[in-house]
């Protein structure tokens, strides 16, 4: 039998002796399938772009999880639906870059809006701060070159597109995106008993509201 | 004898010292954006835990570079553990690594240390506080957790679980177990794939020097090296002990409030077993990196945990006969 090959196929990489990246187009379903039925010695699966970095309970100078993890992706098939969630995020078009990121996308304001409400956006990964979602799936044209210079602060709220991604600021940060809206969701809201309402996996769409 | 019910409870900070804020063993939600934090010495945490009688990853005062004064207004057990911290009780000097007794309206005063950078204040039945998470360690920077998610300001109270009442017994911890404090420090590394020829001759080859600016977030070291650009890479996780480079080539060293994702370079980690370490680093004090195997670094755990196992059920075995 061949070797088995190809750009599908897993590649890890040890990150010290108590982590280990899962570089995969699978990732997002091995998350998901880990969440579901964790693995012994793994302590937490973090995600991010076509990667899952799991930190391990303890050093290990073997294999083993790595053999582990191998032999649980073979089980796995490509989920299109992500975790079948999907989220709507009411924003208020009124962001103080949202004629700049028309104009560089050759749209009037009201087209620009139409288009970024009508993307299919995913949660690739969550990071930055907590509650802080790396929404994928923008179109060509709606992906903004980021701020040479970050803004300081950033309202809490705030809907940003920078480089491939769209985002949400769940708190007052420092932050380089183009700031498109805001929404009245709390992504980080620690007097509910799911602080934070989306992970990898989830769709997501932008509402436009008055 | 146990507090008199109706009177005052717990203990009130009188001074809060340079950073002092409560910590646990941290938590493991990194999916959702959320640094782990805890206690940046895990081992003065565990061992001052065990003396006292408490779970390893009880909630206690990690205090910094210069530590608090509390009044006491009912008993309890405390245990100091960490790097020679001047600490009195009542003016009378508090011997450090050992259970120590206090009684309703003494004041514990923790002073300065001439090297090391952090302690543990573990007291028997764990301190409460604000639980995000499955931890009670308080976030600085997004400022949740412990005491309203900050550092211990004058007034604030302090409470913990009540447990049993226990004698403190004399207890020893060998030195050798003790997180080192500088003013030098060897830290060993693993290599990842952004190790190169090049990053590893400026790194390895040479001290550092632990930068003004070292915090609960991390370390970040003077001298710099030359850095690789590459403002397209994407953000992957960080993990703990990472070495980051920044485009201005100063390291940082990521300690447990990291955020929990980077874009930058990474070219090494610390192994597990020096992890402690690096919560000890002082400002001034000077660094060297040194690379090990992926074996070493698993069979210098292993050692570790053996002799770090042994003491904590020793010295809970100790707590138990002094009844």
């Amino acid at each position: 039998m061949p070797t088995p090959s190809g750009p599908d196929l897993p590649t890890f990489e040890w990150l010290g002796d108590a982590a280990l990246n899962v570089r995969t187009p699978l990732a997002r379903e091995l998350y998901a399938s880990l969440r579901a039925q964790p693995l012994s010695g793994v302590l937490e699966a973090v995600p991010a772009l076509d990667l899952l970095t799991l930190l391990l309970d303890a050093p290990t100078g073997d294999g083993a999880v790595q053999e582990a993890v191998a032999a649980r992706l073979t089980t796995l098939t490509p989920a299109p639906g992500g975790s079948g969630r999907t989220l709507v995020v009411p924003v208020t078009f009124d962001g103080p870059d949202l004629d700049w990121c028309a104009a560089h996308a050759n749209l009037d304001r009201a087209g620009f809006v139409a288009a970024l409400c009508a993307a299919q956006l995913e949660v690739a990964f969550l990071g930055f701060t907590p509650g802080f979602a790396f929404l994928t799936g923008l179109p060509g044209p709606l992906r903004m070159p980021r701020l040479d210079a970050p803004r300081e602060r950033v309202p809490p709220g705030s809907v940003a597109l920078g480089g491939p991604w769209a985002g949400v600021y769940p708190r007052e940060t420092p932050g380089g995106w183009r700031l498109v809206g805001r929404t009245p969701m709390n992504f980080f809201d620690l007097s509910r008993a799911a602080p934070v309402p989306w992970r990898a996996g989830d769709r997501v769409r932008f509402e436009a509201r008055a | 004898m146990s507090p008199s019910r109706g009177g005052a409870v717990g203990a009130t900070v009188l001074r809060p010292g340079v950073q002092s804020s409560v910590q646990d063993a941290g938590r493991r939600v990194r999916a959702l954006g959320v640094p782990a934090g805890g206690a940046a010495d895990p081992v003065a945490r565990r061992l001052a835990n065990a003396l006292v009688g408490n779970a390893a990853g009880a909630a206690g005062l990690e205090v910094t570079l210069g530590g608090p004064t509390i009044l006491f207004h009912e008993e309890a057990l405390v245990s100091l553990c960490g790097p020679p911290f001047d600490a009195t009780l009542d003016g009378t000097p508090l011997p450090l690594w050992r259970a120590v007794p206090v009684q309703a309206g003494q004041t514990l005063t923790v002073g300065g240390t001439a090297r090391g950078l952090r302690a543990f204040l573990a007291v028997r039945g764990g301190l409460n506080g604000h639980e995000v998470f499955g931890s009670r360690a308080t976030d600085l920077r997004a400022g949740f957790g412990g005491v309203q998610g900050r550092a211990l300001r004058p007034g604030d109270h302090l409470t913990w679980s009540p447990l049993p009442a226990q004698a403190a017994r004399r207890a020893f911890i060998a030195p050798d177990l003790r997180t080192p404090t500088g003013p030098q420090h060897e830290v060993r590394v693993l290599g990842t794939g952004d190790l190169t020829p090049d990053l590893r001759d400026s790194l390895l080859a040479r001290p550092f020097t632990v930068s003004a600016q070292a915090d609960r977030m991390g370390a970040r070291l003077t001298e710099s090296v030359a850095a690789p650009r590459d403002p397209a890479r994407p953000s992957v996780p960080n993990v703990p002990g990472l070495l980051q480079l920044p485009p201005d080539g100063r390291p940082i060293l990521l300690l447990p409030d990291a955020g929990t994702h980077g874009g930058y370079p990474t070219p090494l980690v610390v192994i597990t077993a020096d992890l402690p370490r690096l919560g000890q680093l002082r400002p001034g004090d000077t660094l060297t990196l040194r690379e090990v195997t992926r074996e070493d670094a698993h069979a210098a755990h292993l050692t570790q945990e053996r002799a770090l196992r042994q003491a904590e059920w020793m010295l809970r075995q100790a707590v138990e006969r002094g009844k």
